[in-house]
């Protein structure tokens, strides 16, 4: 049941950003979306019985450390991503004065 | 010389640090000392793969291949490795200034090759989305170098669809991962036939196409390439064109062929993609009026002709004995010299005229003779005249498929289109000498210069090339066919004749098509529908 | 228009439902190899008792050397995009308006040692217990922001700080590399393989130590960037 609910949150951000008008909010829906992955990887690995992966004593039986330690790295790239990402938006309203998507669409 | 993979990573990093953190601008120069070690090393490289070949698997850490990262090397990556080094050194030749705002250029640009070079490389999946998602962070940054408004929208948009799509992959990897508890391509590519009939594999599978599919601007995710490769300056879009679209093609390769073996039979539906792609590329193509989209609308069109040629590989090993294959990666090779090639002309073009019409441009042949000759160069490779590199991996592709009677058709349409194009880009040559201050420099002419001999020496010299390093025996006696010739002065003629009767005078089609670009929201919801349709064709 | 948001929720639904399909099937193929080779082999190869500690300084440590460099690019290029350039038309700046409450600054006072000491104690500690340089390294730069929330116009010398972090990502790479001149690979402990683990430790001590270091840097760097807004 939680992979199903973590692919529904990645879902709705996919929703997200196809519907948002603002930039801001795109940028965001991008956010939920790793969010809903980091989510979706962790569920897939737990099971019942298992204990974090910290050895205290030897031959304990401890969850799958890899996809914690995977995505320790992807949090880090999204918050890059995001952080970037909101520099140019602000960079974009400092130069046109509008945050919206359509006001972008217009090609001469 | 076994950590000469590494040595490739690392070099171009170190030298973007050392060129950043050294106050000097002189200090410029030791990027041409990175770019001369890293061609030594790769020629020795080569020498000492092809000697031993089983000595093509570094382990870090010496840990069992299972769990561990580790870098790969085969033909196919030293013949992008090669690729790359001869595409950065020409950039930087291109580039190159002694003053403190090329500092930071610098910066990005040789930290991106180094990553670059370890995408080719790398043999573990969840390191090629590392990589991956920092080409997207380097060519964003270089795309909103120039701050211009358009700039910012531009490499917004590339972001964020570039992001989703990698999410995407890395949704595919985990799956894969759980199934069959490695991240390593080599183990999961002898492991793939035990678990390939699960759905959850099949899903997997999907995933990763369709993210692939955005990252190579194939039909209909192609609308980020056409803006980001517009508005970035014109070394920028030459390195996009030519290189990073090919990062992707590269992945699918590796992902497709290698890894899964093509266990499911999308051959023909890549073909048809790539044929679709190409045809949308053309004709909208054929209706842009701005210099740069029009070469950027032909990567797309190009792109898909790879795609064309590429879905015919079986397992990796026969993209060097099927024709169509190697034709495709040939083509891929060649359209990275001469599509930027066009770019760095069109940029020192746009420099000294000041403006983007194609229609305002003329003269060009009178006032900047060295450009006009090397664009002459780049137009006849990329429509396939004879004794050019275009022709060369043209009539590969077309060979691979001369059975059957509506792929070539639909080839032709694609090369007539790609001909009647660069008529209309060809305007910019006639026409009387301007009175415009046209400052030479020497070494942007010796880079395009660099381009222009590769492509001439590839069209002229393959079968030596090829006979020597891949030990192919195609088409000796390719050019003692006179029916090359008439056939490509046919469809010459043809090309003018349609320009001037039916694009030149703008008819309704061109302009609707010219003003109607697809909006950001819109490209989301053909991303989920392409994921549907990509899933239906795997599932069923 | 309704009627495109309502296709785009039969798309979704599909794609959903092409999940669960192939979800049905999940555990009848899980593959637990990967996992009881960590479990018995994990603190005795690398000397950590933090498995994920050991995964990502010991076993892919690849991987996080191109994490730092993310970090390292990304504060790069948020400070040359910041920069102003010649045509900012709307730009008035919040802050100039934004006065911090005086009750933020005397609880500031109280937390910001104590959340200093719990970052430098995450950091130290991640070969045996939860955390590591990453992890800590995020606590200690929420731990320096708060200076930045109690005085809005502090001064600082971007110039320093990413000269700083490039050193610190060339002496990562460089201890990374002295394995191989130890075990004969690369990127791995330089310690020898059948040493102690309080021995082992020593490398993943001062590995955690810079890259905890590396990414309070960067966060902070990013966030002045963002207060600056170019000035």
């Amino acid at each position: 049941m939680n992979p199903i609910l973590s692919f529904v949150v990645i879902l709705i951000g996919i929703y997200g950003l196809a519907v948002s008008t603002n930039i801001i909010k795109s940028v965001f829906c991008v956010t939920i979306i790793e969010a809903g992955l980091i989510l979706l990887f962790l569920n897939l690995g737990q099971y019942e019985g298992g204990l974090i992966p910290i050895m205290e004593a030897l031959g304990i039986e401890i969850v799958d450390p890899i996809p914690q330690a995977l995505m320790i790295t992807t949090i880090v790239i999204g918050s890059t991503i995001t952080s970037l990402a909101l520099m140019i938006s602000i960079k974009i309203f400092h130069i046109t004065g509008s945050i919206e998507w359509k006001d972008f669409l217009k090609r001469k | 010389m076994i950590y000469a993979p590494v040595l490739f990573v690392f070099i171009p990093i170190i030298i973007a640090i050392a060129v950043f953190l050294i106050k000097s601008p002189k200090a410029h120069y030791l990027v041409f000392l990175s770019q001369a070690a890293l061609i030594v090393l790769f020629v020795l490289y080569a020498l000492f793969l092809s000697a031993n070949p089983d000595q093509n698997i570094i382990v870090f850490g010496g840990w069992d291949a299972r769990f561990a990262i580790s870098f790969y090397n085969d033909w196919l990556s030293l013949v992008f490795i090669g690729l790359t080094i001869f595409m950065w050194t020409v950039i930087l030749l291109y580039t190159f200034k002694i003053n403190y705002a090329q500092k930071k250029l610098f910066f990005f640009l040789m930290f991106l090759e180094g990553v670059f070079l370890g995408l080719i490389q790398t043999n573990d999946l969840f390191n090629m989305f590392v990589f991956l998602e920092l080409t997207t962070v380097l060519v964003t940054i270089l795309i909103v170098y120039r701050k211009g408004g358009e700039a910012f929208k531009a490499g917004l948009q590339y972001m964020l669809l570039n992001t989703v799509a990698a999410m995407f992959f890395l949704i595919g990897i985990i799956l894969l991962y759980y199934v069959y508890g490695t991240i390593n391509i080599r183990v999961i590519a002898s492991e793939i036939a035990l678990y390939s009939d699960y759905n959850i594999v099949k899903f997997a599978y999907v995933l990763m196409i369709t993210g692939l599919c955005v990252k190579a601007a194939l039909f209909p995710l192609f609308t980020w390439l056409p803006r980001a490769h517009g508005v970035a300056q014109a070394s920028i879009s030459a390195l996009l064109s030519g290189l990073i679209v090919k990062a992707a093609l590269y992945i699918f390769l590796r992902v497709n062929f290698d890894m899964f073996s093509n266990a499911y039979s999308m051959s023909e539906m890549f073909f048809w993609l790539g044929a679709i792609s190409a045809l949308v590329g053309v004709v909208i193509a054929m209706s842009q009026k701005d210099l740069k989209q029009i070469l950027a609308y032909h990567t797309v069109s190009q792109v898909g002709i790879i795609m064309m040629g590429l879905a015919a590989t079986g397992p990796i090993e026969t993209l060097f004995t099927n024709p169509a294959a190697f034709g495709g990666l040939l083509h891929a090779v060649n359209h990275a010299v001469f599509k930027s090639l066009l770019f760095l002309a069109a940029g020192s073009i746009i420099r000294v005229y000041q403006t983007k019409k194609v229609y305002e441009i003329r003269g060009v042949f009178k006032t900047m003779p060295w450009t006009a000759i090397v664009l002459i160069v780049a137009m006849l490779s990329i429509t396939g005249a004879p004794f050019f590199n275009g022709f060369i991996s043209k009539s590969l592709i077309k060979y691979g498929f001369k059975q059957d009677a509506l792929k070539m058709i639909v080839f032709t349409i694609v090369n007539l289109g790609t001909m009647i194009s660069f008529v209309k880009f060809s305007q910019i040559l006639f026409g009387p000498k301007q009175k415009l201050i046209v400052d030479r420099q020497y070494k942007q002419h010796f880079a395009m210069s660099l381009l222009a001999i590769a492509s001439l020496v590839i069209g002229l010299a393959y079968y030596p090339i090829f006979k020597s390093l891949f030990a192919l025996t195609w088409g000796g006696a390719l050019y003692l066919d006179y029916l090359i010739y008439i056939e490509y002065i046919g469809y010459m003629a043809l090309a003018v004749l349609i320009f001037h009767f039916v694009v030149k005078r703008d008819y309704l089609p061109f302009r609707l098509l010219r003003g109607s670009p697809i909006s950001f929201l819109t490209a989301n919801s053909i991303f989920v529908f392409s994921m549907i349709v990509i899933g239906l064709f795997v599932f069923l | 228009m309704p009627l495109t948001k309502y296709i785009l929720i039969i798309l979704l639904g599909l794609v959903l439902a092409m999940f669960i399909v192939s979800f049905a099937d999940y555990q009848e193929i899980y593959n637990n190899i990967s996992r009881l080779f960590y479990e018995t082999n994990g603190f005795l190869d690398t000397g950590s008792r933090n498995i994920v500690t050991a995964i990502y300084l010991d076993y892919r440590l690849f991987d996080s050397l191109f994490e730092a460099g993310i970090l390292l690019v990304a504060v790069s290029g948020i400070n040359w995009i910041s920069q102003h350039g010649a045509e900012q038309e709307n730009a008035h700046f919040m802050l100039d308006k934004f006065k911090t409450p005086e009750l933020f600054i005397t609880f500031s006072r109280l937390v910001y040692p104590i959340m200093l000491l719990f970052g430098i104690y995450i950091v130290l500690n991640g070969h045996n217990s939860p955390g590591g340089g990453f992890q800590g390294g995020a606590v200690i730069a929420s731990a320096l922001l708060i200076l930045f929330y109690i005085d809005l116009k502090k001064s600082t010398n971007m110039r320093v700080i990413m000269t700083i972090e490039k050193w610190l990502f060339v002496s990562l790479v460089s201890i990374s590399a002295i394995s191989l001149l130890t075990r004969g690979v690369l990127f791995t402990n330089f310690i020898p393989l059948d040493a102690d683990a309080d021995l082992k430790s020593i490398y993943l001590i001062a590995l955690n130590i810079i890259i905890g270091a590396k990414v309070a840097l960067g966060l902070t760097a990013v966030f002045i960037a963002f207060l600056k807004e170019g000035r």
